[in-house]
């Protein structure tokens, strides 16, 4: 558990809008994708999820929609907007410029 | 609601990630028990999650919003003595800026139905500075219309007439236009019912027919088509009605009076009251002509068509544009878009100007109010400075806060606002009960609302801030610590203070205001009429309503003349036209002067016996007697200012002058009488502009209208004879008017009385809420220094001390505002002093009084407003005396 990372706010909106590039999802299963295509290095709080996700559809990035689950129970799956897919970009470019940025930082010193 | 289904939603959604991270660790191997305990570990505050994705959504401006007016309307619930206040402060005033306001709307802003607007135009003859008159005359109004080229068509309509008709056995008064066949139609409306008047219904001697207007044909006939067809005798005249005006078109001029009816413009000269216009060669009138352009027409083009018309007039009637005085012909004719002008160019500066003063006058009780407001919202702000630090303690933001203090006093303001919305349509439903002359349609429109709310948002929004933000302005330690002992504010300039000065000044202008207009009533029933007045009593019919022929009814008001001469005690009486002293104006010119120029004078209709029953004495020559008859020479009396005036001499008898208009009228001065003050006032009150003349009923060829008759005994009981008399006579004979003098001339005085009482009234409310103001002021430094007092109290100090220590603040507050006010009032007296008295609007003389600066006057006000400031502060100054000092020291 201990190297385990919380992911960094804001770079969550990236992971989530990234995650669910694929295909619609619900909360549960984003945090587990991220959880799992991370190797179990980044864990993705609750407490942090569901207000990202609703920051996310106020934005108008995703949508949310009630559907039938993998064990056939009513939740709630998030889509991408096309404004979304617009978004992924962004942030995927902004995260590029970021890490590159401290990377070289870290080098430096 | 759709917050409710978010807030499920989130649950749900909540409770199924949790269920799935259970499951997860069920499947790793935990026991159901030990999974749940560690997914619910790991998940954190449910709650928290909630509130945090809900702040996420930031679409806790509405929740936020209605979580915030829930807790205002609890607290205000609560405080609820605090409340009743407020309300009833705001409401009061609101409600009186709210009547006003739908006045000035009913009068100013409501539209009316005209079809494309845009293309109608108004045309005015000018006077001599080139300004439009009101006057058009017909025969300009033909020239206009043949304007075809630049005019599909043109109508011209007569300025509202008052007449009255016979309606149910009964005569009521009414107003009515004449108007050209083609006026709806250049309107581009269609009557609701029936039919308009066409243009053979407008040839001269074409059986009169009228159109009903809407409004009247609703409110007076019920609505029954049946109406449609009858005859009604407007002015004795038989009319049929043959239609109903177009719904939502009140009259040509839309001042809240809707016009009655419609008749034709040829049937003017018998529907005229005043004789200058039924003895004129053609038809003169105020008229109003309207154009609708041709397609492709522009403004500017109209107006150089009539640039042109302008210039021939007068080359081919020069004579015309000779007159002088008030409808004095100038060259030039203007041409405006009819959306450009509410009810005449020129009256619409004045009539603009009167309505914002009497909103600046109401405006000035809504700023006594909001003062009133937000001292009390001061007060209790400091009351509840500790449970704001306590708030602002536990982690509350400023922000957030003072959010929660606008709210409510927005709340409140609404609540006001309701309230005032309540009382204004109370208080004109109590203004429509009383008979008017003038009706105004006051319906309370989206206009009046709109107003209503906005006033109370920015009452609200405006006069909670400076509170709020004073309230949320807190030393946090200090309050916390603080056990009711506080430093107490020396400062003499603070907010609080400012607002009461403020009250207590407004207060002071407005009663101010009151007593100018008090005085001018004063000024007028002080006034030497110059003739009799107690013992005088009139009486006015029309035979023509009965349907008497013109030697009948001759022969019927001398039976009434006799009848009501021969009553006990009654000492004198005669017959004239019309009522007694009312005067119209006419321009005369005077023979022998060398310039043949117009001036103003008023004529009055007289008739035998007139001057001795008004007791108004001869100077020189004779009065009228039977020698005038209608085919003998003409003549008249003239009074003794005329005398002097345009014949320059004493004794004008022998001398000659005529009616301007009329070049075949010359007049002989057969006497000379002492002046009256007629109808008008004198020099301190109004300028007395045209001097006036009497001249015989029986010479103008009409039928008198009126016996005065004046008794050794009461006038009041004669009134009551004298109708018994016409009854005698024939019971069918409406009564028109039936009063004493003294009932006539106190009628005179209702605009400058009813002025004096609303702006009484408004500085009486003013008066009650500054007192309040005060009051709450000195109530809550009561309770803020009542352990202050509780310690003196026990010290030994008498209560009469304490009370004078807390009156001479009050006495300070007060002092000063009713300087303020005092100064304000004085400064306003000497505008209204300086002004000319008299500003000519082209439609008549508008009349300022000049108002005296009495130090006694003053000095009353001073009074008023020092015992009952003194008076709001002493009961809770007086309540603090007699706290037991043992409970003061208790006192929290």
């Amino acid at each position: 558990m201990s190297d385990q990372t919380d992911v960094l706010q804001g770079t969550l909106d990236l992971l989530i809008l990234r995650t669910i590039a694929l295909e619609p999802m619900h909360g549960w299963a984003i945090a587990q994708r991220i959880q799992q295509i991370s190797n179990d290095l980044l864990r993705v709080q609750q407490g942090s999820l569901y207000p990202a996700l609703h920051r996310l559809e106020h934005q108008g990035w995703i949508t949310a929609e009630w559907g039938a689950s993998e064990n056939n129970r009513r939740a709630r799956f998030y889509a991408l907007t096309k404004a979304g897919r617009k978004q992924v970009d962004t942030e995927l470019a902004k995260w590029e410029r970021l890490s590159a940025g401290v990377n070289l930082v870290l080098q430096r010193t | 609601m759709f917050r409710d289904r978010r807030e499920s939603d989130l649950s749900e959604e909540l409770q199924f990630h949790l269920e799935r991270e259970i499951e997860r660790l069920q499947a790793s191997g935990l026991p159901r028990n030990e999974a749940r305990l560690q997914a619910l570990r790991l998940f954190g505050g449910v709650e928290q999650i909630k509130e945090e994705a809900r702040d996420a959504r930031g679409t806790s401006t509405w929740d936020t919003l209605v979580r915030d007016t829930r807790q205002g309307l609890r607290r205000l619930v609560h405080d609820w003595r605090f409340t009743t206040a407020a309300v009833l402060i705001l409401g009061l005033a609101i409600g009186a800026n709210t009547a006003i306001f739908s006045l000035v709307n009913a009068v100013l802003f409501r539209d009316q139905a005209i079809a494309d607007p845009d293309r109608l135009v108004n045309i005015y003859q000018n006077d001599p500075s080139g300004r439009p008159l009101i006057v058009t005359s017909y025969a300009t109004y033909m020239e206009i219309a043949d304007y075809t080229d630049i005019f599909e068509e043109t109508m011209a309509a007569t300025i509202p007439l008052p007449v009255r008709y016979l309606h149910n056995n009964a005569v009521r008064e009414a107003v009515i236009e004449a108007a050209t066949a083609n006026y709806l139609e250049v309107l581009g409306l269609r009557p609701s019912l029936g039919r308009w008047f066409d243009a053979t219904e407008e040839r001269p001697g074409a059986p009169i027919v009228a159109v009903l207007g809407h409004q009247t044909w609703t409110s007076v006939f019920r609505s029954h088509p049946g109406v449609i067809g009858q005859v009604v005798r407007i002015e004795g005249v038989p009319v049929t009605i043959i239609g109903i005006g177009p719904a939502n078109h009140r009259g040509t001029v839309d001042v809240g009076l809707g016009t009655d009816a419609w008749v034709p413009i040829t049937a003017l000269p018998l529907m005229a009251q005043f004789a200058s216009m039924r003895n004129a060669p053609t038809i003169i009138a105020p008229l109003f002509v309207k154009a609708r352009l041709r397609d492709g027409v522009t403004v500017a083009q109209a107006r150089t068509a009539m640039d042109i018309l302008g210039r021939r007039l007068v080359a081919e009637n020069p004579e015309q544009f000779k007159r002088s005085g008030e409808f004095a012909l100038g060259p030039g004719i203007t041409v405006l878009p009819s959306t450009d002008v509410r009810i005449h160019p020129q009256a619409d500066v004045p009539f603009m100007a009167l309505a914002s003063l009497l909103l600046t006058i109401v405006g000035l009780v809504l700023a006594i109010a909001c003062s009133n407001l937000a001292t009390l919202l001061l007060v209790r702000g400091a009351a509840r400075a500790k449970e704001v630090s306590v708030r602002l303690a536990m982690g509350a933001t400023r922000r957030q806060l003072v959010r929660h203090l606008l709210t409510e006093s927005v709340l409140l303001a609404l609540a006001g606002g309701i309230a005032g919305c309540v009382l204004a349509w109370w208080g004109m439903r109590a203004l429509q009960a009383i008979d008017l002359p003038l009706r105004v349609d006051l319906a309370v429109d989206y206009r009046v609302l709109a107003f209503a709310i906005g006033l109370s948002l920015v009452t609200g929004l405006a006069f909670g801030l400076a509170p709020a933000l004073k309230a949320t302005r807190v030393d946090l330690l200090q309050t916390l610590r603080d056990e009711g002992l506080q430093p107490l504010d020396h400062r003499r300039l603070t907010l609080k203070n400012a607002l009461i000065v403020m009250q207590v000044a407004i207060s002071v202008l407005l009663l101010g205001g009151t007593s100018i207009f008090l005085q001018q009533v004063a000024a007028t029933r002080a006034l030497r009429v110059g003739y009799a007045v107690d013992g005088v009593a009139m009486l006015e019919t029309d035979l023509r309503f009965a349907g008497y022929s013109e030697d009948q009814a001759r022969n019927v008001y001398d039976d009434l003349l006799r009848r009501i001469g021969s009553l006990p005690g009654v000492e004198a009486a005669a017959l004239l036209r019309g009522l007694p002293m009312a005067r119209n104006s006419v321009p005369i010119v005077v023979d022998d002067a060398a310039d043949q120029k117009v001036s103003e004078a008023a004529m009055i209709d007289a008739g035998p016996g007139f001057f001795d029953t008004l007791r108004i004495e001869l100077l020189h020559g004779r009065v009228f007697d039977a020698r005038d008859r209608a085919d003998s020479p003409r003549v008249a009396v003239i009074s003794d200012a005329m005398a002097q005036k345009h014949f320059g001499v004493v004794n004008a008898v022998g001398r000659r002058f005529r009616l301007a208009n009329d070049p075949s009228s010359w007049t002989e001065v057969i006497g000379v009488v002492r002046d009256t003050g007629t109808g008008d006032l004198d020099d301190e009150v109004v300028v007395t502009s045209a001097p006036p003349y009497y001249r015989s009923y029986t010479q103008a060829g009409a039928l008198p209208t009126t016996v005065i008759a004046r008794t050794s005994r009461d006038a009041a009981s004669l009134v009551a004879a004298m109708q018994r008399e016409l009854r005698a006579i024939d019971v069918a004979l409406p009564v028109m008017t039936a009063q004493t003098m003294a009932q006539a001339r106190e009628e005179a005085q209702a605009p400058p009385a009813a002025a004096a009482t609303l702006l009484g009234i408004l500085g009486g409310l003013g008066l009650v809420l500054a007192s309040i103001g005060l009051y709450a002021v000195v109530a809550f430094a009561v309770a803020r220094r009542s352990r202050e007092i509780g310690i003196r109290m026990a010290l030994g100090a008498r209560s009469q001390q304490v009370v004078s220590s807390i009156a001479r603040g009050v006495a300070g507050l007060v002092g000063v505002g009713t300087g303020v006010g005092l100064f304000l009032t004085v400064l306003l007296m000497l505008t209204l002093r300086a002004s000319s008295g008299e500003s000519n609007i082209g439609i008549g003389n508008i009349t300022v009084y000049r108002p005296n600066i009495d130090p006694l006057e003053l000095l009353a006000i001073a009074a008023v407003t020092a015992v009952v400031g003194v008076a709001a502060a002493f009961v809770p100054a007086r309540r603090a005396t007699r706290v037991h000092p043992l409970e003061a020291l208790r006192h929290e």
